[in-house]
């Protein structure tokens, strides 16, 4: 198994056969899709595209139930949001009233329309995190010629989440192994107590930065001077090569992005005229 | 052999401390010369290895006096970056040397910083990973791999810069015997196969000792005695007052020799203390 | 870098100047300062994006506030990137969508740019030893975080069609007061127990880049 940024892929994964730029332009192109796309129907046809993508990707989705908390509460938010904060609008469609608070059509459909905008583009994110080891994410940026300096705190910020979480575990047993307990604690004392994680986390860090500083320094790295404009060799991108199946694919999302766009504007696609769901809704309700 | 590193009168005192780290000290080392520093935690041992990177005063707030030439130039005038493609440094904590997300990519972090090329840096990889073993390790993270595993592969990331010495600074206090035992492996095939200057700050004397060719002790932030090392290990007395605990065997002659049972030179490995004995033929 | 200060007690206006022969100069613990706060900060922003969730990145206690703003405090611009930065990272974990994530960048920037140029500006014990010091801490706190909640709800969420312009206020003030709250707890005591050890080290910067 390799690990991703979310998990593990299989080192048979289909995934690895593409280069780990197409990975992040897939990302950041895909997540533009239901800014422009405001039909659910499609919106929900992007989730189910991407939910295929992962399981082609032999991505383990389970992953996706950590997500169901999260899509659950912005559900719930929005619809708050959309319905007892939506406010009085006489000029709406009223529904139902219920324990004063008005429910109107309009509202619940842009609240409909909002939850599918996002959800694609949570998932988007979820496959890409899901997908990508720390070093994809580096060759990828390497690839566009991101400095190297960008690139290299991004790596040191993901090394350093890791050994943060890592004191974190450390410091909550030695904690407990001095009989700091929180279990059965009211919320307030919970929030107290990562105080007493927040500063030894803190003071390993800053002990830690120093370590790093003088190995960096030992291997030649500086980041002014002479030795700062060596012209740096880019290793990591000598173990992928660009292929025609990935200029493929990469043609292939700007063409669609492309194409929604065109249609989106041009002939009036994608809006909530023209959804068929929301039509089928309205008549419904 | 021509020097090379010379320190005059070099002290330094860190900026929050009232005393210094290290004061008066004067040392010449020869190239290719392996050399074995020693004594108490806080002796000044790495304040030392530091000031011969360039750490001290690079990284460090702190009042200087004196001078630490590297290959004739002291080391403030390298420009950043310079000095340390001359003086390659281990640390005692393998957590804390990897910033790479591979074995391979920690490897190769030192020469892309050199400005080495793509073929360049695929041979010194071949070759260090020969030397140090690292071979099966070069896909793996750092969190894959073991406390002894990351010491080896941060010896061999500054071995990779092929730099004209290596400073170690206690690279084996957090390992077990085994993995001790294999760093000093390395340690001794670049000393026999590569003559290049080391210098090891080490607890550890069994491995130390039948490698170095040089012994300094420290105390107090003063460089009290550098020899040769059976000179060095001639007087134990003096090394039990300075808190250094020599390993079993010389301390064993010692003991005899204290005693009135032994009256000849202190041998400092077991191998020359076998030949101490008679030999015995059988039949 | 050498410096010139002893190590005896200094005044708020030492701390933050640079002495007479002091030579400080951005220097790799820079960079490194930056990637090890966004690091902690990844870690514990998403502890409370995920414990706390209002939604869309909002929550109720977000501890990250405590990386953004001490650590703007201590290391300056660096300190002030790496707040940016690392909200993105801990965002993106708990489901918030790619380019809200990216909107919420210049709130985040404030929030620790406004104390780390509050304590510069007003010369400020970062180890907090008057009430002025905590007068101003708060003050920097209230008038960053009130940017962020204008900025983030107002602009970004209501700009991505997310909210309706009657539920804005309950986000403005989830944000403002999550901001706050985690901060009143998690500032003070970060500032009161560590500066004293953060501001000897080579990394702590008086200006704003070394």
């Amino acid at each position: 198994m390799n690990k991703t940024l979310l998990g593990y892929v299989p080192e048979q994964s289909p995934i690895y056969v593409v280069h780990p730029f197409v990975k992040l332009f897939f990302m950041l192109v895909v997540s533009l899709f239901p800014i422009v796309i405001y039909a659910p129907e499609w919106n929900a046809l992007i989730m189910l595209v991407i939910i295929l993508l992962m399981w082609y990707s032999r991505v383990d989705m389970k992953t996706l139930k950590i997500y169901v908390p999260v899509a659950i509460s912005m559900g719930t938010i929005i619809l708050i949001s959309y319905t007892v904060l939506g406010g009085n609008h006489p000029e709406f469609r009223l529904l139902v009233r219920f324990a004063g608070i008005n429910f109107y059509w309009e509202r619940i459909r842009d609240g409909l329309v909002v939850y599918f905008r996002i959800l694609p583009m949570i998932f988007t994110m979820v496959f890409f995190l899901s997908t990508s080891r720390e070093r994809d994410v580096i060759v990828a940026m390497r690839f566009v010629k991101i400095p190297f300096v960008v690139t290299y705190v991004f790596a040191m910020a993901l090394r350093s989440a890791g050994l943060v979480l890592e004191d974190f575990f450390i410091i909550r047993q030695a904690e407990q192994a001095r009989g700091f307990d929180t279990t059965g604690k009211s919320l307030w004392y919970k929030i107290r107590k990562y105080i007493m994680y927040m500063i030894p986390l803190f003071a390993l860090s800053l002990r830690r930065a120093e370590e790093f500083t003088n190995a960096l320094v030992a291997r030649g790295y500086a980041f002014t001077g002479e030795a700062a404009r060596v012209k740096r060799p880019d290793y990591v991108l000598t173990h992928y090569t660009f292929k025609t199946l990935d200029m493929s694919l990469t043609a292939a999302i700007s063409a669609i992005f492309l194409i929604i766009l065109i249609l989106r504007y041009g002939y009036g696609y994608f809006t909530l005229d023209t959804s068929v769901f929301i039509s089928w809704l309205s008549r419904v309700l | 052999m021509s020097s090379i590193i010379h320190i005059k009168d070099f002290t330094w005192r860190y900026i929050s401390a009232d005393k210094p780290a290290v004061k008066n000290i004067n040392l010449t080392i020869d190239e290719g010369k392996f050399v074995g520093v020693i004594g108490q935690n806080g002796a000044g041992k790495t304040s030392l290895a530091y000031a011969i990177d360039g750490l001290i005063p690079g990284q460090y707030h702190g009042v200087k006096e004196g001078e630490v030439n590297v290959l004739g130039t002291e080391v403030e005038q390298f420009h950043k970056g310079m000095l340390q493609q001359v003086v390659g440094m281990v640390f005692a904590d393998p957590e804390a040397q990897f910033t790479a997300m591979t074995v391979e990519d920690e490897l190769v972090f030192g020469m892309e910083n050199l400005g080495m090329s793509i073929p360049e840096i695929k041979e010194r990889l071949e070759w260090v990973c020969t030397l140090t073993d690292m071979t099966p390790l070069l896909a793996k993270p750092p969190y894959e791999i073991s406390g002894g595993q990351k010491q080896r592969v941060a010896l061999a990331a500054v071995l990779a810069m092929t730099p004209r010495v290596m400073i170690l600074d206690e690279p084996t206090s957090m390992l077990d015997p085994y993995s001790r035992k294999r760093v000093f492996d390395v340690l001794g095939k670049l000393k026999h196969e590569n003559k290049m200057t080391v210098i090891v700050i080490e607890h550890s004397l069994e491995n130390l000792i039948p490698l170095a060719d040089e012994m300094i002790l420290m105390s107090h932030g003063e460089l009290i005695r550098h020899q040769e090392t059976h000179e060095f290990f001639q007087d134990i007395d003096f090394l039990l007052a300075n808190g250094v605990y020599p390993p079993e065997t010389p301390l064993f002659f010692h003991e005899l020799r204290k005693r009135g049972y032994y009256k000849g030179p202190i041998p400092v490995t077991n191998e020359e203390a076998i030949k101490v004995f008679p030999c015995k033929t059988g039949g | 870098m050498q410096g010139s200060t002893s190590g005896k007690e200094l005044t708020a206006a030492q701390i933050w100047s640079v002495e007479k022969g002091e030579k400080r100069s951005v220097n790799v613990i820079h960079i490194v300062i930056t990637a090890l706060l966004i690091g902690i900060g990844f870690v514990v922003g998403a502890f409370g994006s995920i414990s706390f969730p209002l939604g869309f990145g909002v929550n109720f206690f977000w501890t990250g506030i405590a990386v953004q703003q001490v650590g703007s405090i201590w290391f300056g611009m660096w300190g002030v990137i790496a707040g940016a930065i690392f909200p993105f990272f801990s965002n993106a974990i708990s489901g918030t969508p790619f380019y809200v994530s990216l909107a919420y960048i210049p709130a985040n920037f404030v929030q620790g740019f406004l104390p780390a140029w509050a304590f510069r500006f007003f010369k400020a014990d970062p180890r907090l030893k008057t009430g002025r010091d905590y007068l101003i801490l708060l003050g920097a706190m209230i008038v960053s975080s009130a940017f962020g909640a204008l900025w983030s709800p107002l602009v970004v969420l209501k700009g991505f069609g997310l909210l309706t312009t009657d539920s804005v206020p309950m986000f403005i003030w989830g944000w403002f007061g999550g901001n706050v709250v985690a901060g009143l707890v998690f500032n003070f005591i970060l500032l009161k127990a560590l500066s004293p050890v953060v501001i000897k080290t080579a990394a702590f910067v008086k200006k704003w880049w070394a």
